[in-house]
């Protein structure tokens, strides 16, 4: 509780610094290294336009351009100082007030930030990238041995992704592949014939979904925050509401868990392999012809490894029309547990693979934008008590549409379709739809409302459909 | 994790990140400099700026009286070392530490841009990179005119075999790097047409100009050439460099986040002519004019209050308040109205804030820009109306008006700070 009049101080400064953003507006790292507006990258913030996805894929350099002295020449030509302040960001995302409503009751909540992410990034090398996210949330939840939930006020660490990319094409030209120098970075191929953009190896704590179709990092709807519950007195809290994000990357299976060792439930909108708080892992991405992008790589996801395989094939781009498509193909060997056959309760002894596969697209039109994805997954080892009890195969189907009204008015709409699988008795399909509206005063600052309704029947007893509407303000600020 | 696993991870960190830092660097290799061996070391370069505007009307290649008079000239000036035949044997040619190029290798002449050929004839082998690699080849820029050095430059593209005109469109493989970077880095804004309608545009700047350069069109905004031509190649250069800074709007701090196009300044210089060479080929005005004139920016004069007190004359009689306003900040009575060639929304550009001006904040930048007009926009040129001395009293007279606004902003700080005392 302490915490909080610091918060609110803290929002306030900041609030009187965007109220005087004419002098001193703030950008976030990239824009301050390259001296670009935001838009130039982004549709509007955090969406990646096809500009700001070949920057993303080619490791955060200009296409072609790349300072040929990376960070050194930095220091040398603008000064310890400024390169140091132009390799931070500081992003803020939080529902100031937050009014959630079922039959039972309604709640206004006012809300300290759900997020503050300090970004430490810049190309070091032409060839070699760093991307760091430490985040502060002051209302992390996390997961309580004594099975359940419970709040903590504050936590603080490296947020959703930690990483470096560096392009190996230099490695496949030492291997006799001809190589051609673009803009200081290496690239594999001949003018002309072939050309290949990579690959580049991101390793680290990775979410690779930004090359997808649907980028599930860069989408204008966020995820809301679970919601707990708590016996007063009482530290420990079980799930009361589920959150709404994009259920075709959730995990869709009720009753599954993460690990045997702690017990913490695998939740059915816990999103994984895409959009996730990101993992250990590496992956190698390469642009073919400007065409084609494969992507290939390995996650850690909870006790188990996934293996996935991208494909995106860029169809157009012309006549302000821009469309391309996704395949996703992905096997987890052993990343969840199948509940006790006897006791829902507690996880069995056996781990799950999980077969995913998907279909994405992206159409961008003048001012629309379209995407979308549907994703399947499977499960296979079930024990076979439990193979009556339990349905392995679900689906997720996630639309999202985003129209640029007017230069500073992004509206969106969002339909999310779980058919979820799990255990029979507990197992309930979802259907969301959200619209938001997002303003922004200045490229880096959006105010956005946003309401998310709950088209299935009310069911008091589930925390996926225990609620009809879900409204927010909020504030998405980066700097 | 034990201490010994750990001590492991951090030592195999430390050396893929000492590898990653020092480790092999890109392969030492020039953007379509694959062919260099094979021909003989003539590396296709990009033809320097002062040779990039040079060339060749398209009807020349293919003009018999044309390609007869070439032959005449080839026969006396060239065949001793190109050979009859074009096939780089001549007799004097044999014995050259650079030997001549075959002209019957139809793939290495489809490489190769006129400007480029135009520039080896003009100054032979008297240029780098040639002269290091020791080319005897002589200059003929001299001896030949203009007409004359297009002439066996049509004979000897007889030779390849290729009955059309030496133009990118005919073979496109002259202007392959730069096709490859324009698809990396121009496409996403200019489109693959190069006609400014890629996907990113209408999400710039939704129904309101500036929108991506259409280079179909003839209309380009900054230049150097006068109203209604074509920039020249330095202009084109000039702007892939620098790139396009925003008007104004939503991010523009006072440290950086005001360009709508990057500057490619990073980009190798050669790589930045190779993709203005391909923008070029959008567009066949480029091969079409016979002569490029520009506009002269004669060095700046010394400012005076006399010279300021004209420039604030001319502003007001140029009628540059109707849009731009009396104090320059783009709040004229009719700024409201303007419409760009396209019909959208225009701002006109707040004139106390030169770091945001389109076409550079130099003096000479806006100079030229008085002199040429922004093309497409509703900025005439004042080439007609001003003379140079009035331009340059115009000129600092803008120039002022930041000064003006900043002395404005300090006044209203330092009131407010002595309301305080």
């Amino acid at each position: 509780m302490a915490e909080r009049p610091r918060i609110a101080a803290a929002l306030a400064v900041a609030l009187a610094i965007v109220a005087a953003a004419e002098v001193a507006d703030a950008v976030p790292a990239f824009a301050r290294q390259y001296d670009l507006q935001c838009n130039v990258c982004h549709t509007r913030p955090p969406r990646l336009n096809r500009f700001g996805e070949q920057f993303h894929m080619m490791g955060f350099q200009i296409p072609s351009a790349a300072r040929p002295g990376g960070l050194i020449a930095s220091f040398r030509e603008e000064g310890p100082a400024r390169t140091v302040i132009d390799t931070l960001a500081l992003r803020v995302v939080g529902g100031l007030f937050e009014y959630s409503e079922s039959p039972r009751e309604t709640e206004i909540k006012a809300e300290p930030p759900h997020e503050v992410a300090l970004f430490i990034t810049r190309p070091v090398t032409p060839n070699v990238s760093v991307y760091v996210e430490l985040e502060y949330e002051p209302k992390a939840v996390e997961f309580s041995r004594r099975r359940g939930f419970f709040e903590r006020e504050h936590r603080f660490g490296v947020g959703k992704e930690a990483f470096f990319m560096w392009n190996l094409g230099w490695l496949l030209g030492a291997a006799g592949a001809p190589t051609m120098e673009m803009g200081g970075q290496t690239m594999v191929g001949e003018h002309g014939k072939f050309t290949l953009h990579g690959p580049m190896l991101m390793a680290g704590k990775i979410d690779p979904n930004t090359n997808f179709s649907y980028p599930t990092n860069r989408q204008m709807l966020q995820g809301t925050e679970l919601e707990i519950e708590k016996e007063q007195g009482e530290d420990v809290g079980t799930v009361h509401r589920l959150p709404v994000v994009p259920y075709a990357f959730a995990s869709k299976f009720f009753g599954l868990f993460r690990d045997r060792n702690e017990g913490e439930p695998q939740l059915v909108t816990d999103q994984v392999m895409y959009n996730t708080t990101g993992a250990p892992g590496a992956d190698l991405h390469a642009m073919v012809n400007d065409v084609v992008l494969a992507q290939a790589g390995v996650l850690r996801e909870n006790e188990g490894v996934n293996a996935y395989g991208m494909l995106r094939v860029d169809l157009l781009d012309r006549r302000e029309l821009a469309l391309n498509v996704s395949a996703l193909l992905n096997w987890g060997f052993g990343v969840a547990r199948a509940p006790d056959p006897d006791d829902h309760r507690r996880p069995g002894p056996g781990r799950l693979d999980r077969l995913r596969y998907g279909l994405a697209a992206n159409l961008r039109w003048r001012q629309w934008d379209l995407y979308g994805a549907i994703i399947v997954d499977r499960l296979y080892d079930l024990p076979g008590l439990l193979r009556r009890r339990f349905d392995r195969d679900a689906a997720g189907l996630t639309l999202e549409v985003d129209y640029l009204v007017h230069e500073k008015v992004m509206l969106s709409g969002r339909f999310d379709q779980l058919w979820a699988g799990g255990l029979r008795d507990e197992k309930r399909d979802g259907s969301v739809f959200s619209v938001q509206a997002k303003f922004y005063p200045w490229q880096n600052v959006a105010f956005f409302v946003r309401d998310s309704v709950n088209l299935r029947g009310f069911a008091q007893d589930n925390p996926l459909r225990n609620w009809r509407h879900q409204l927010f303000v909020g504030i998405d600020w980066d700097f | 994790m034990s201490p010994q696993v750990r001590v492991a991870l951090v030592a195999a960190t430390s050396a893929l990140a000492m590898l990653v830092l020092w480790g092999p660097g890109p392969r030492s290799s020039r953007a379509n400099g694959e062919r260099d061996a094979e021909t003989g070391g003539h590396a296709h370069v990009p033809a320097p700026l002062e040779y990039a505007d040079a060339h060749v009307p398209p009807s020349v290649w293919t003009d018999p009286a044309m390609i007869a008079r070439g032959r005449e000239i080839y026969a006396a000036k060239c065949a001793v070392c190109h050979g009859d035949s074009g096939d780089g044997r001549g007799p004097a040619g044999r014995a050259l530490p650079l030997k001549p190029p075959d002209f019957r290798d139809r793939a290495g002449v489809a490489e190769m841009r006129d400007n480029y050929w135009f520039w080896r004839v003009s100054e032979g082998g008297q240029v780098e990179p040639f002269k290091g690699r020791g080319s005897a080849m002589p200059p003929w820029k001299g001896e030949l005119s203009v007409q004359e050095r297009w002439a066996v430059m049509a004979y000897q593209h007889t030779f390849s075999g290729h009955d059309g005109p030496h133009v990118p469109w005919e073979h496109p493989e002259s202007v392959a790097v730069g096709r490859d970077i324009y698809a990396m880095a121009c496409l996403a804004c200019h489109g693959a047409d190069g006609r400014g309608d890629g996907s990113v545009g209408p999400m710039l700047a939704p129904r309101r100009a500036p929108q991506p350069r259409d280079f179909t069109s003839g209309e380009f905004k900054f230049r150097s050439t006068p109203s209604g031509h074509l920039p020249t190649t330095a202009d084109l250069f000039r702007t892939v460099t620098e790139g396009i800074r925003g008007g104004g709007g939503a991010v523009t701090i006072g440290l950086r986040g005001q360009r709508l196009m990057p500057a490619f300044r990073h980009m190798p210089e050669e790589q930045r002519l190779e993709v203005v060479e391909y923008i070029k080929s959008f567009n066949r005005g480029f091969w079409d004019r016979v002569e490029v004139k520009t506009v002269a920016v004669p060095p700046p004069p010394v400012v005076t209050a006399e010279r300021l007190a004209r420039g604030r004359q001319l502003y007001a009689d140029a009628e540059c308040v109707a849009c731009h306003g009396a104090g320059g900040r783009g709040d004229g009575p009719s700024a409201p109205t303007l419409k760009d060639s396209r019909g959208l929304p225009i701002a006109a550009t707040d004139l106390t804030r030169p770091e945001r001006f389109k076409n550079g904040p130099r003096p000479e930048d806006v100079y030229r820009t008085l002199m040429t007009g922004l093309a497409g926009t509703p900025m005439p040129s004042y080439a007609d109306a001003l003379e140079p001395d009035q331009a340059w009293d115009l000129v600092y007279f803008v120039l002022s008006l930041s000064e003006t606004r900043r002395a404005a902003g300090s006044h209203a700080t330092g009131s407010a700070g002595g309301g305080g005392r």
